[in-house]
């Protein structure tokens, strides 16, 4: 699968700030395809995880009311070193998960 | 209590890479999610409605949203010890939207949502062991959004 996630995080006085974009249709299963008129089926992002130095620190539960190719960003506790991991799971089982250094 | 304690710590044992599936540390708010009424959402998610009214909670959202599916919103907590922060957009079909369990200090969270129309935007935390609520209104723009 190609690359699902973009996580950008840097450190301002003791604080983690992380921006994360992840590529994802997050059909919401009411949209229809114009020429047929079905339904296209739901597909969305149900899980994300985020670790900090491989200790879980968020757990977000989605619905189907996020945008297309999600964006999420937080604030944590951390320091500069210090690696964050995003795992997301879809309605599919589909799963991913990127790290990225704090700068 | 003891089960987190417990999955936590096997997590730091170095099991990042198997994160997935099934090592969450809590359950998928299920039927919050499939609730079609905000009452409902409630019961499910956090077992009352009963919900005291918070200003410490900011809500940062555009008053008018150009583009419906893309509506940036930005949720920051004055409570110490926050644990969770939910978010339930009132005018979609199913209004319970997000729920972001957060286990160290953090108290700020920000996402895009889609809007099926003009409404309240709710966002509940859990700080304390103690529930807050604020709401913020948000309208829909129709005249410049990319309608799909």
């Amino acid at each position: 699968m190609a690359r699902t996630l973009k996580i950008r995080a840097y450190e301002t006085d003791g604080q983690v700030i992380v921006k994360s974009v992840i590529n994802h249709p997050m059909e919401t299963g009411r949209r229809k395809v114009k020429k047929t008129g079905k339904k296209i089926p739901p597909h969305f992002i149900k899980e994300v995880i985020v670790s900090r130095n491989r200790r879980i620190v968020m757990e977000a539960f989605w619905g189907k009311s996020i945008s297309r190719n999600p964006f999420l960003s937080f604030q944590i506790p951390g320091r500069k070193g210090d690696t964050i991991t995003i795992s997301w799971l879809d309605n599919r089982g589909n799963t991913d998960s990127a790290s990225a250094k704090v700068r | 209590m003891k089960r987190r304690t417990l999955l936590k710590a096997s997590l730091q044992l170095g099991v990042t890479g198997l994160l997935f599936p099934g090592i969450a540390i809590s359950a998928y708010p299920k039927k919050a999610f499939l609730a079609k009424e905000i009452p409902d959402a409630l019961r499910e998610a956090f077992g009352t409605t009963d919900i005291g009214e918070s200003s410490k909670i900011e809500i940062d959202a555009p008053h008018i949203a150009s583009d419906a599916n893309m509506v940036p919103v930005r949720i920051k907590s004055g409570f110490e010890n926050t644990e969770s922060i939910s978010l339930v957009v009132a005018g979609n079909e199913s209004p319970f939207t997000a729920y972001f369990k957060l286990y160290e200090a953090q108290n700020f969270v920000s996402t895009r949502i889609r809007m099926a129309d003009t409404s309240d935007l709710l966002v509940i935390v859990k700080a304390d062991g103690v529930l807050h609520t604020n709401k913020r209104s948000v309208r829909v723009g129709r005249n410049n959004c990319g309608e799909s």
